[in-house]
């Protein structure tokens, strides 16, 4: 008969001691009264409540002792306090610590972010290892990759055989026009993501939800389409977009059947309109027909889901088969292969976005700026150390632990990271913008919405605080409590100084390699854009010829555009002198050559005014005379040299044949060679010739003083006469710099990168010099009351930094002058590396040196020595 | 020191220590505080009063005995302090005050409802 165990237990636990006896006596009282009266029953029952009443603060509060134990927390306290205060003590200290950790930092998150971005690429799509994509070896002289097959390939592959669950085709097509016509009115979008015409399968093998329609009848009939949310909003509003229609390139008129939710942005399509693919013949016969065996568009991409238990080499066994089939004869020999969903983000030479081994660069590169950060921090803290002495005696004495020591400088540092990384993350979230601009990406940084972010920044600050704090915590945990407060302790206690020594050394190696880099790519860059090309790239508009004009119609739109007053010539042609698109490349057949040449030459169709316009000199013959079809030919002199020609006079009134004899004329000019691609290639043997069927541009040149008046009125001339297309230009100079995209951004990046190495550097040299002149105080003031000039006291420390820039200069130059060398070698036109840039990065390198240290060491030497030595 | 007041129960509660004729503590109390008020009262609410009380300087508690009928626990006794008495004593004196300041016939002007 006693109350509830349990109740009772629970009291015990939660009343304060020095109340527990009576409360629990006066309860225990009770329950016997009503045991007596009530039962058992009621009894515990109200025990049980009354117990519940005495679970409040007031009785769970223990009373204060007379002599107070100290919570847990209020060393720790202790320990922060001390560390605000010495932080807000060495106001520059903390601020060199605080922004060198959070530049490190910020990189290493933006660094974390994009690989986690480009590692998340589609990733979302159900059985995503059994889906492959259907890829080609070409093997001629050389191998090269192409990401597609022949158009009819999945076709057949799904025909002949049983492997693929499911096979599906798509066919893009970027840069279009969409037109919608609402009522009269026309408007008009240029998409550059362009449109895709995909078999209905592709929506079982990759994981793109509808938001309206079904995926048993989208894509079913021709001139239907599916678009995304974002774009059916773009054209229409708020109004409902199913069953509206649009035209493609004012060819095809296509129904909306459904709408699918917006793409997630971690997937390598981009394209946000599909149509059927059975309307595809209407727009393109060819890329449409079953026979087209002979040549391939990497337009046409062919993915396959396997069946389960299919290996892909059992799927590659089969398919020379082909190869043997359809193209026998063929040169260009064919080797199907299967590249898997997961490589085809990165691998570069189907045209992945960025190869695994660049992320790899990437983590190292982020890891190396942060360990650097570390270590920089770690040589400053170390130098502090000395101050700190006499308040680690007296802890000492007092009876601190080593570990309690260790710990306190721990919670410092741990102070010191978590402002940093506050401050990287917003120093992050500013330099996203031209991060997601010059990588081309979409990335966003919120850690509440990202696990993976919210994971890595505490625990980077955790890793970095005891990567950065534990050396220099052992150190001063490690003080002799009597030396220490008696205030003998040296530097030589500390020591590790040919340790800081090198790494400084490896800073600034890695700093001016970066630095040479900078320069040559900058050179090279100045050289590709702006060293003379052959032709006059200046002050030259690009407009395009609206698809299906007739001949007529050209010379109509060519004439009015000439009336335009700042126009100075007007020539149509296929492509400007310099170009990466639209360029056509043929075997030609020379004179009575029974063979076709085993060179290519590329055809630039133009008429007349091309080669006075753009300033293509003549060094034999005449210019072309005016025609629509191609009568006559006009080559370059590496054509001649191709031929094996000792003069360019010679080939003036043969016959040139091109395309197996279907165009043919006399050779009635040479002009001089001018770069027709980009740095990196080689001068092609190019012919011009008049074709109006393969003119593709008007090339104007315009009076450049009055470019603004004079394009303004380009764009009304041409849009009038084309009211269904949209009006775009380009400059040629532009374009022409738009072949080094890479190049610029590889400049980008490096200048980014040697910037903050420089930084992360003149750090480094920073926290030596701190240590130099706190060791060597002494020293100074010795030296100083013997009669030593400041100069000769601050060569102590120019010394001592000149030899260790040299001797990372002499490890980073030829490592740089192998890997730019390596670079440079991408160009076949290309500058040298000269003698001035290593001057340059050296001199530029004392400089930065000079500054960093130069306030310090004036500091050091211009002390009073009475002080220095007043301290024994 | 601040003068603590009185809260009602607190009263109540004092009134009643002082009420007791034999040696105060939790149990008789706090049937002595629903006998006397006629209300429903939990133990701990009188418990935490009489400690509070204690801490305000009105009461003090001195620990009994060993017993038999509770589990050898032993009984806190409380007993009035002069603090304690002079707070009632105050208390009685503003009331009294204050009940011979009503003017004489105010009550009966009040209609009864």
């Amino acid at each position: 008969m006693k109350p509830p165990r349990w109740a009772d237990r629970l009291l015990e636990i939660f009343v304060a001691p020095h109340l527990r006896e009576d409360v629990q006596g006066d309860l225990h009282e009770v329950f016997y009264k009503q045991l007596e009266q009530n039962g058992l029953v009621k009894a515990r029952r109200a025990f049980i409540w009354a117990v519940l009443h005495y679970l409040q603060p007031y009785f769970f509060k223990r009373k204060p002792s007379d002599h107070p134990k100290p919570s847990h927390t209020a060393m720790i306290r202790n320990y922060f306090q001390i560390a605000l205060r010495n932080l807000e003590r060495k106001k520059s200290y903390t601020l060199i610590n605080v922004s060198g950790l959070a530049l490190g930092m910020a990189c290493g998150i933006l660094i974390f972010m994009l690989i986690s971005y480009h590692l998340s690429f589609d990733n979302f799509h159900a059985n995503a290892d059994r889906i492959y994509r259907f890829v080609t070896e070409q093997h001629r002289e050389t191998v090269s990759y192409r990401p597609n097959v022949p158009n009819p390939f999945g076709k057949v592959f799904r025909n002949d055989y049983t492997f693929g669950e499911k096979v599906a085709r798509i066919a893009s097509s970027n840069d279009v026009l969409i037109s919608l016509k609402t009522g009269g009115e026309i408007r008009k979008f240029k998409e550059d993501a362009g449109v895709a015409f995909a078999e209905t399968d592709f929506f079982d093998i990759f994981n793109y939800p509808l938001l309206q329609g079904d995926f048993k009848t989208v894509l079913r009939e021709p001139n239907t389409a599916i678009l995304t949310e974002r774009m059916a909003r773009k054209y229409f509003g708020d109004q409902n977009p199913i069953n509206q229609t649009f035209h493609l390139d004012n060819k095809v008129q296509f129904r909306i059947t459904g709408i699918l939710k917006d793409l997630p942005v971690h997937t390598d399509r981009k394209t946000e309109i599909f149509l059927s693919y059975n309307t595809l013949r209407q727009y393109d016969e060819w890329m449409a027909s079953d026979e087209s065996w002979g040549g391939m568009n990497s337009a046409m991409q062919c993915f396959v889901r396997l069946k389960p238990g299919v290996s892909p080499a059992q799927v590659e066994e089969v398919l020379p088969a082909y190869v043997k089939k359809y193209r026998p004869t063929n040169k260009n020999v064919h080797h199907y292969k299967l590249q898997p969903l997961a490589d085809i983000h990165f691998n570069p030479r189907y045209g992945g976005a960025i190869s695994k081994s660049n992320l790899w660069v990437l983590a190292c590169i982020g890891f190396f700026l942060i360990v650097t950060a570390c270590i920089n921090f770690i040589n400053l803290a170390t130098a502090q150390a000395l101050n700190r002495s006499k308040e680690v005696g007296v802890r000492k004495v007092l009876g601190s632990f080593r570990g309690q020591l260790f710990w306190q400088f721990i919670a410092e540092t741990g102070l010191i990271t978590t402002l940093a990384i506050f401050l990287a993350f917003v120093t992050a979230w500013l330099l996203l913008p031209s991060v997601n601009d010059w990588f081309q990406v979409q990335i966003s940084l919120n850690p509440l919405d990202d696990w993976r972010l919210a994971l890595f920044l505490p625990a980077l600050a955790v890793v970095v605080t005891f990567f950065a704090g534990s050396y220099p915590g052992l150190i001063l945990a490690g003080f002799q409590p009597v030396v220490a407060l008696k205030g003998k302790l040296s530097q030589q206690h500390i020591g590790g100084f040919n340790t800081r020594r090198t790494l400084i050394v490896g800073q600034f190696a890695i700093s001016q390699a970066l630095l040479i880099g900078m320069i040559v790519i900058t050179d090279q860059m100045r050289y590709s854009t702006q060293s003379d090309l052959g032709f006059n790239k200046e002050a030259v508009v690009m407009l395009p010829i609206a698809p299906d004009t007739k001949p007529i119609s050209l010379k109509t739109v060519k004439h009015q555009l000439a009336q335009i007053p700042g126009v100075k010539t007007v020539s149509v042609c296929q492509s400007a002198p310099a170009s990466n698109y639209n360029v056509w490349n043929t075997s030609p057949q020379y004179d009575n050559r029974s063979e076709d040449e085993l060179f290519s030459v590329s055809v630039k169709a133009a008429d007349e005014q091309y080669i006075p316009m753009f300033d293509l000199k003549l060094v034999a013959g005449r210019n072309l005379f005016p025609a629509d079809s191609a009568r006559e030919f006009v080559v370059n002199e590496t054509f001649t040299k191709k031929l094996g020609l000792k003069s360019p006079q010679e080939v003036i009134g043969k016959t040139l044949s091109l395309n197996k004899g279907q165009t043919t004329g006399p050779i009635v000019g040479v002009v001089g060679d001018f770069h027709d691609r980009s740095f990196h290639e080689d001068i092609n043997a190019v012919c011009i010739m008049s074709a109006s069927d393969l003119y593709g541009s008007y090339a104007v040149k315009i009076d450049g003083t009055t470019v603004k008046p004079t394009l303004a009125a380009l764009e009304k001339t041409w849009s009038d006469l084309h009211p269904d297309q949209l009006y775009e230009y380009e400059f040629l100079d532009e374009h022409i710099a738009n072949f080094y995209k890479t190049e610029d951004l590889m400049l980008r990046l490096i200048q980014t990168f040697a910037a903050l190495a420089v930084f992360i550097g003149g750090l480094g040299l920073y926290g030596l010099v701190s240590f130099m002149a706190a060791q060597k105080t002494k020293e100074i003031g010795i030296r100083k009351v013997l009669g030593s000039s400041i100069g000769q006291i601050l060569w102590i420390f120019g010394k001592e930094f000149s030899r260790l820039i040299l001797i990372a200069f002499a490890v980073a130059a030829p490592v740089a002058y192998y890997g730019m060398n390596a670079w440079l070698n991408h160009f076949t036109f290309h500058i040298d590396v000269s003698v001035g840039v290593f001057a340059t990065a050296i001199a530029s390198t004392f400089l930065i040196a000079f500054l960093t240290v130069g306030f310090k060491s004036m500091k050091a030497a211009g002390m009073n020595p009475v002080k220095a030595l007043r301290s024994e | 020191m601040r003068r603590s007041f009185l809260g009602e129960f607190e009263e109540i509660v004092l009134l009643v220590v002082a009420a007791c004729p034999a040696e105060a503590y939790g149990v008789t109390i706090w049937e002595e505080v629903q006998q006397q008020t006629g209300r429903s009262i939990t133990m701990s609410a009188v418990h935490a009063t009489l400690y509070r009380l204690e801490e305000k300087g009105f009461l003090s508690s001195q620990m009994g005995g060993a017993t038999a009928e509770r589990g050898g626990r032993r009984k806190r006794f409380f007993a009035l302090t002069q603090a304690g008495v002079r707070a009632l004593n105050d208390i009685q004196e503003v009331r009294t005050r204050l009940w011979q300041a009503i003017p004489p016939g105010k009550f009966q002007l009040i209609e009864p409802l």
